[in-house]
């Protein structure tokens, strides 16, 4: 009788102290670092297995620390499989493109969007929605037209057929815009009455007070092209000319490559994105956050 | 008089403003009107890229022919299944994340986690492909975590082999690549939720899960459903995944021949222009009715505090 109440009170006891423990903080914590080390996980694997040897990659269980640096996995991934070099080129072709890209998209989306935000003109409601209605078409369903153009216009294999469809994009236009909606007119003015030439105006006073949108759409216009991989896909064969994506996709097709370069170039590949990102990630997740503006 | 030299300054201000928004113009006209026109246009005829003969009129063949091809209808549904078994985990997920985020943790760690959550997005589609092919691979990490966490050692699960879970592979690189993108946008939708109401709620006697379910869903709705139209647009534009496991991972395509791959490989490899076009604009037209239905669902449901 006795031992029965002891027992009781004592399980009550734990229990009491089983219902102080916050429970769902504590799943919740857990469930955070589940996704945590499910989103890390592939970039680690992606790191360690660019300084393994091909055998230690395929071998189970997986040794997350390797056990030296193996450099050879570097040098076949610059060399590429046939010692070609065609990787540091392909790289440079990457930044080259994408570089272009950002660049005349925030040139060219702030000149629009300062149009269409500060100066009255006849039809510039019906501009902006035109410009609006492009965000609808998809680059999948044209980019065969586009390829038809660019042979027509024998631009394979060059620069300027990569760079060409993607000068400005109408969601850039937008966002620089709504940016501009904001700025006081009196500022501009201003510089009219003190007899500022209209570029001027847009050089030294409209650019210099959007550095946050120019910085989040630069970053967005450079990643869009660092990433794509259909449009170059179609205009270009010259192993020369291809840029960063395709030449990842060829690698990973041919037979002689082997699972460590396949990484050590997926790194090097990754390296001017992860340095963006890490020098401006309140502009990357500021980038993300646009888009909520666009209910409005 | 005074009137005549306001409206001339008004004037030149005006051609200042045509000036700068004629550049872009241009190019839109140029680049993206004039392809969409041209794929209406081309989607009527028999065109194949090299062919020196003329073009035949098929009036609406090609889409008659499509609609009764069982490739296409196979990268519709493959389409579809992408879609749906991506946005949905996705949107879940990241609302689930931004809520736990939101509530639990400090600055401090909130910043870190959305940096941490972030980081496969910033890798380009290829790489992440490129990366979870290995894992994938039969003595790769992803039998080797599947069989310590079920305890089933040595068990292939034929990620890349078996159709079903090519699908699912898919979907996987997908998730892992935008959660943390997703869970950021609902983390800045969080935060315009005024803290007040919450707090009137606890006083009312409100639990967490009522809060959640009361007052976050609820407020939340415009960025939720602009979040789930933008992944479903998203997904339904696929690409480097497919392409990459089809072509690199040798892995069997139909299961995963999603839409665009489709029109790839139908108006470059095959070189049928008229019939890849013809996909190209029932693509377009899908993805017009859903985004007008993002925005007839926007405007009507903004909310005000």
């Amino acid at each position: 009788m006795t031992d029965k109440t002891i027992a009781s009170n004592r399980s009550s006891g734990l229990l009491f102290a089983l219902k102080r423990v916050p429970w769902a903080r504590i799943l919740i914590w857990f469930l955070l670092i589940v996704m945590l080390v499910f989103c890390v996980m592939p970039l680690v694997f992606m790191v360690t297995a660019s300084m393994m040897p091909a055998s230690d990659i395929i071998k189970m269980p997986y040794r997350w620390i390797p056990r030296d640096f193996h450099v050879e996995n570097y040098v076949k991934a610059i060399k590429g499989n046939d010692g070609s070099f065609t990787f540091p080129r392909n790289i440079l072709n990457s930044l080259i493109v994408a570089l272009t890209v950002a660049f005349t998209t925030v040139l060219l989306a702030s000149l629009t969007g300062y149009g269409l935000a500060k100066f009255r003109f006849r039809g510039r409601n019906f501009v902006f929605m035109m410009i609006m209605a492009t965000m609808m078409i998809p680059f999948e369903a044209i980019m065969i037209p586009l390829y038809m153009v660019a042979t027509g216009l024998h631009i394979q294999n060059t620069y300027l057929g990569l760079i060409l469809p993607f000068l400005v994009s109408a969601f850039g236009v937008f966002q620089m815009r709504q940016y501009l909606l904001t700025f006081p007119g009196e500022f501009l003015d201003a510089a009219r009455v003190d007899g500022m030439g209209e570029i001027g105006i847009f050089t030294k006073i409209v650019l210099p007070n959007c550095t946050p949108v120019i910085a989040t759409l630069g970053i967005l216009s450079f990643r869009g092209q660092w990433d794509n991989l259909l449009w170059p896909l179609l205009i270009v064969q010259d192993e020369k000319m291809k840029t960063i994506p395709l030449y990842i996709s060829k690698f990973a097709e041919e037979k002689a490559t082997d699972e460590g370069a396949m990484m050590a170039v997926a790194v090097l590949a990754s390296i001017p994105m992860f340095i963006l990102f890490f020098a401006l990630s309140k502009y990357f997740i500021g980038g993300a956050a646009v888009y909520e503006s666009r209910k409005g | 008089m005074k009137k005549t030299t306001y409206r001339g300054i008004e004037k030149k201000q005006a051609r200042w403003g045509v000036a700068f928004v004629v550049p872009s113009v241009l190019f839109f006209c140029l680049f993206s009107f004039y392809p969409i026109i041209n794929a209406m246009f081309t989607s009527l005829f028999d065109k194949r890229i090299l062919s020196l003969a003329a073009p035949k009129f098929l009036g609406l063949g090609n889409y008659i022919y499509i609609f009764k091809s069982a490739s296409f209808w196979n990268s519709m549904r493959a389409t579809l299944v992408f879609t749906l078994g991506t946005f949905i985990p996705l949107l879940v997920f990241s609302l689930m994340f931004a809520t736990f985020i939101y509530n639990i943790c400090g600055r401090r760690s909130r910043g870190f986690f959305q940096i941490a959550y972030y980081t496969p997005a910033v890798l380009s589609s290829v790489v992440a492909a490129a990366i979870w092919l290995l894992i994938l691979a039969p003595p790769g990490l992803g039998n080797q975590v599947l069989n310590w966490l079920c305890r089933t050692p040595g068990v292939d699960r034929k990620w890349l082999a078996n159709g079903t879970m090519l699908q699912f592979s898919t979907m996987l690189v997908y998730f892992w690549k935008y959660i943390g993108y997703f869970v950021i946008l609902f983390i800045t939708g969080l935060a315009t939720i005024p803290p007040t109401i919450y707090e009137a709620a606890t006083i009312d006697g409100s639990s967490k899960w009522q809060s959640f379910w009361r007052i976050t869903v609820p407020l939340l709705k415009p960025t939720i459903l602009l979040v789930s139209v933008m992944a479903m647009l998203q997904c339904l534009k696929t690409f480097s995944t497919q392409y990459l496991f089809t072509q690199s991972g040798g892995a069997a395509q139909d299961p995963i021949n999603v839409i665009t791959l489709n029109i790839y490989e139908t108006g470059i490899r095959n070189q049928r222009i008229g019939r890849a076009s013809a996909m190209s604009i029932v693509l377009f037209v899908i993805m017009l009715v859903l985004t007008f239905a993002q925005f007839k669902i926007s405007k009507s449901d903004d909310v005000d505090y």
